[in-house]
């Protein structure tokens, strides 16, 4: 029982990384309408800015924030192609665009960090923040959670406590109607891409000791990410971050389970699966009778 | 100075020509409503007008400044305010935050309430639960709110009840009293000739009629010569 426990405590780390990617792919889903599979992608290349610097020997915390200031703009850049170009695309064309330039970054970041050549993430917050039920939880996984939570919490009181946020809850339902009564659509839309690359980078970066640390492994982690943002049905900041706690601890467990420990990172999929099967399930019985 | 003035103004969907040399002018104080059978061009005008396709040629001034090349947002900071077909209310959100998007500095949602009573009661009941015709009043306040020198306002009956109607143009006739400029399109003519001051007709993208609404309301049959083309 305590080796389950120990292994569910362990997956809290990723978990609240699955968690914040998640709640910020429905932050951008939410708000400029887009299912945005370079999410983590983005992320890692903050990341890689970070592990580039530390490895030229610059001092860890300026190299941090050179690594965010970089998934800004690369989440900028990201945004202002979906803006100028496919602003009035479907939601599907948006997701395969998306889907596209993922696999442009993951090319061009495996070109620029040397393939599979072994990097040396540091770590941001080593050690233990405190002890639950004699098992210890890192300073990462309570980190990544604490982090997961202030985003949805402060996403909530943002949106709507403010004009900005308001402006931005109109952009998402209309932005047509709301550019005519002056709001500024495309500027509001590049924050939203900016913002969420921050996080998004930030995040990565303490998960990243933990996993391989090259590009497509990281990039990768866009799959759990959209897994919990599904449990959420794209909507509910609340369940998003729940479901991409629960995956974690769910790959935690897996990995104390010798027949499916080689298979857990297949979970997120089969997540996803149940998911759109659960939430199609009206649909299939329409059709059935 | 004119509120809006429009010169040799074309605009194309999908490449094919819709609407073509077309000269308008809205005056503030003043409502010019424009006239036309389905697929005239009427609801493409506006669309041009406000930003929302590229024109493809012409000019459009608002208080002098030429906008033509301007994004949407910038012609709303400029003057022009579009009530769109399809009461396009954020339906998402309260009545309240529907007013408060574009508010403008010295504007207060107040005035909205005033203009509309139906409103009050109705604060913070989401947009898309209002009836057809508290949509539109919202819409139509939510556009005064930002301030604009010429309002378009397009199809405002579509789909409401004749009393609601009326009671909308009648405020539409009192807003232009106060001093803004109005360009109305509008399938319910007499009525809308009834609140107008200059009538333009459209057909097949073009411009075949300019002149003063009371002469093409007392002239039904000119109406539906110039609607059709028949001679």
């Amino acid at each position: 029982m305590e080796t389950y426990f120990t292994a569910a405590v362990a997956g809290l780390t990723a978990g609240g990384a699955y968690a914040l990617l998640g709640v910020c792919a429905v932050f951008t889903y939410r708000l400029v309408a887009v299912v945005n599979f370079t999410g983590a992608a983005i992320g890692t290349a903050g990341t890689f800015m970070l592990i580039s610097l530390t490895e030229a020997g610059y001092p860890t915390w300026p190299s941090v924030l050179a690594g965010i200031v970089t998934g800004t703009a690369v989440g900028v850049a990201i945004g202002f192609v979906m803006t100028r170009w496919f602003a009035t695309a479907g939601a599907s064309t948006k997701a395969a665009v998306t889907a596209a330039l993922l696999v442009g970054l993951i090319a061009i970041g495996l070109r620029l960090t040397g393939g599979q050549h072994p990097h040396v993430m540091p770590e941001l917050f080593p050690g233990s923040a405190f002890r639950l039920a004699g098992v210890q939880v890192t300073n990462a996984s309570a980190l990544t959670i604490g982090l997961a939570v202030l985003f949805t919490v402060a996403s909530s009181l943002f949106l709507n406590g403010t004009r900005t946020g308001l402006h931005l809850r109109a952009l998402s339902e209309r932005p047509m109607a709301a550019e005519l009564l002056g709001v500024r659509v495309r500027l509001l839309s590049l924050f939203v891409w900016g913002v969420t690359g921050a996080f998004t980078t930030f995040a990565l970066m303490i998960i990243a000791p933990q996993r391989s640390p090259n590009f497509m492994t990281l990039s990768l982690l866009v799959v759990p990410a959209l897994a919990a943002a599904l449990i959420g049905l794209f909507r509910s900041f609340w369940l998003t971050l729940a479901g991409g706690i629960a995956l974690g601890i769910l790959e935690g467990l897996a990995s104390t389970v010798d027949v499916v420990s080689q298979y857990r990172s297949a979970i997120p999929f089969l997540v996803i699966l149940a998911v759109l099967l659960w939430s199609q399930r009206e649909a299939r019985w329409d059709e059935a009778r | 100075m004119s509120a809006l003035r429009v010169s040799g103004l074309s605009i194309a969907r999908a490449g094919l020509p819709v609407v073509s040399g077309v000269d308008l002018v809205a005056e503030p104080g003043a409502i010019s409503v424009v006239l036309g059978a389905n697929g005239a061009g009427k609801t493409t005008l506006l669309e041009g007008l406000s930003g929302i396709i590229p024109v493809t040629g012409g000019t459009i001034a608002i208080g002098g400044s030429e906008v033509q090349n301007a994004l949407a947002g910038l012609r709303s900071r400029a003057g022009l305010a579009h009530v769109e077909q399809g009461r396009t209310v954020f339906g998402q959100l309260t009545t309240d935050e529907n007013l408060r998007i574009g508010l403008r500095k010295g504007a207060g949602t107040d005035e909205a309430y005033g203009l509309f009573p139906e409103l009050t009661q109705r604060r913070q009941v989401r947009g898309g639960l209002l009836s057809g015709g508290e949509q539109q009043m919202l819409v139509i306040a939510r556009a005064l709110l930002t301030r604009p020198k010429v309002l378009l306002i397009d199809e405002m009956s579509a789909g409401l009840a004749p009393v609601i109607v009326t009671r909308l143009m009648h405020t539409v006739r009192r807003l232009a009293d106060e001093g803004l400029a109005v360009l109305l399109v509008e399938q319910f003519a007499a009525l809308a000739l009834s609140i107008g001051d200059r009538a333009y007709v459209m057909r097949r993208g073009r411009f075949v009629y300019d002149g003063d609404c009371g002469s093409l309301a007392k002239a039904p049959d000119e109406l539906h010569r110039l609607y059709l083309g028949t001679t």
